[in-house]
């Protein structure tokens, strides 16, 4: 087990320092691979699907921790066709199964509690604590898992599918179009209102005027 | 400082470690709650330890960065020797007062607003800024609430209503949404000239098409849909359109 094989636990678990955000995650994983440039530009583009993420509560949303760990490991193959687009679809592929795993740990956890209903009623915190360890062993077997499954998606994505440079140069163009989607949408769901939405609008035009006169 | 409050702090960190449909993160806040409740009168032999480590392990949930102040005024409340069925209250009312705060002010406020500037600073400067600013200034605010939350809810106990109508708190819920909304939107032009450097004029036309469709989708024609399918499906089609047009 190596440390980026548990960058899941900080989506829930433990800590939610944002080690699990695509920024950093891909970006160590680049860094480990030995090319953290790729693993930051990768990061980048996941971080913008990242941002239409809400985690609250009981709703069901992707982990990008282990994509982000997968998506780097294609990124720093050093082929340049599949730098970025599909690295990312490497990611976002993983992303998509994580939902799923983060349904059946709360399903898991739930019916321990059905379990062990009586025994946690009795106030014993010894109790308490086997219960919460067992819900933490749960989560550290699902990123791990999870993360290795996410790293054989990575391994079948750096050689196939078969990719030509303007393939690969449109699969870049509409994965790139989709993450920025992904963001504003976000961002303007989430941020809310009128108030929100003229302050996005004058940023937004800060934004392209800097790129314009750089 | 209350005796058990490091050790309460520390354990506010795994809080959602056993996170269930049933219970929400009521186990968690209840181990989180036990060091402060050791010391109670008769100590952990005590009736008044064993009702109290009970009751906490009934449903709750709350934004796990602003449990900590239902865990203090949780244990406040406890050494007060308010009634259990008070504290049952206490409890239903703030799960949902402080998971909306936490929503609006973190979830819709600050971690779009620390990713907007590490997002900007890793697509203009050497690798390592962005993250690296990134996970400082998000966590500068996230350590600190945590802390704040603890020791505010211990202050106030059951009266922790004022806790949470502290002026700072108001505050950082009015600008939440717009200072997320600044940051991304200055961040995203920036963004997508790094991501399309050396990408032809053509395919600078495709990725704005791609957005602008991904835009109207999410927010007025299927919002449920998600940025992640729509991402997945623009991917699959790219892919069949490589194909094509090799």
């Amino acid at each position: 087990m190596t440390p980026i094989q548990v960058v899941g636990l900080d989506l829930v678990s433990v800590g939610q320092i944002m080690i699990s955000r695509p920024l950093v995650a891909a970006t160590v994983g680049g860094l480990i691979l030995g090319d953290p440039v790729s693993g930051a530009t990768i990061g980048i583009l996941l971080e913008l699907f990242a941002l239409e993420v809400l985690p609250v509560g009981a709703s069901r949303y992707p982990d990008y921790g282990p994509a982000s760990v997968a998506a780097a490991a294609v990124a720093a193959s050093g082929d340049p066709l599949r730098h970025v687009g599909l690295a990312a679809t490497a990611g976002l592929i993983v992303a998509y199964a994580s939902e799923f795993t983060i349904l059946e740990l709360r399903r898991r956890n739930s019916q321990a509690v059905v379990r062990h209903m009586e025994r946690l009623a009795t106030g014993d915190a010894g109790v308490i604590l086997a219960f919460h360890r067992a819900g933490l062993l749960r989560d550290l077997v699902r990123s791990f898992v999870l993360t290795g499954a996410g790293l054989g998606v990575a391994a079948v994505a750096r050689t196939w599918p078969p990719m030509t440079s303007r393939g690969a140069a449109l699969l870049d163009a509409m994965v790139v179009g989709a993450g920025l989607a992904a963001a504003v949408a976000g961002t303007l769901r989430a941020a809310g209102g009128y108030l929100a939405l003229r302050w996005f609008a004058i940023a937004l035009a800060v934004g392209i005027a800097v790129v314009v006169l750089r | 400082m209350k005796r058990g409050m490091l050790r309460s702090w520390w354990r506010l960190f795994v809080v959602q470690a056993s996170w269930n449909y049933d219970r929400m993160a009521a186990v968690g806040t209840a181990r989180a709650l036990e060091p402060l409740l050791r010391d109670l009168p008769g100590g952990i032999d005590g009736a008044r330890y064993q009702d109290a480590v009970r009751r906490s392990v009934g449903f709750f949930n709350s934004h796990p960065y602003l449990i900590g102040v239902a865990v203090g005024a949780i244990a406040r409340a406890e050494h007060e020797g308010v009634p259990g069925q008070q504290i049952d209250r206490l409890k239903t009312a703030l799960t949902s007062s402080l998971g909306s705060m936490g929503d609006r002010l973190i979830w819709a406020g600050a971690l779009p607003c620390a990713s907007g500037v590490g997002l900007a600073l890793a697509a203009t400067e050497p690798w390592w800024v962005g993250p690296a600013v990134f996970l400082l200034c998000y966590n500068a605010l996230h350590l600190t609430l945590r802390t704040w939350a603890l020791r505010a809810g211990w202050r106030a106990g059951a009266q922790v209503a004022r806790a949470l109508g502290a002026p700072f708190l108001r505050f950082g819920l009015r600008i939440a949404g717009p200072l997320a909304a600044v940051s991304v939107g200055f961040a995203i032009p920036l963004v997508a000239d790094w991501l399309s450097t050396g990408v032809s004029p053509l395919l600078h036309g495709v990725t704005f098409g791609v957005t602008a469709v991904g835009v109207t989708i999410a927010l007025w024609l299927a919002p449920t849909f998600g940025g992640l399918r729509y991402g997945l499906a623009m991917a699959v089609a790219a892919l069949a359109a490589g194909r094509l047009w090799p």
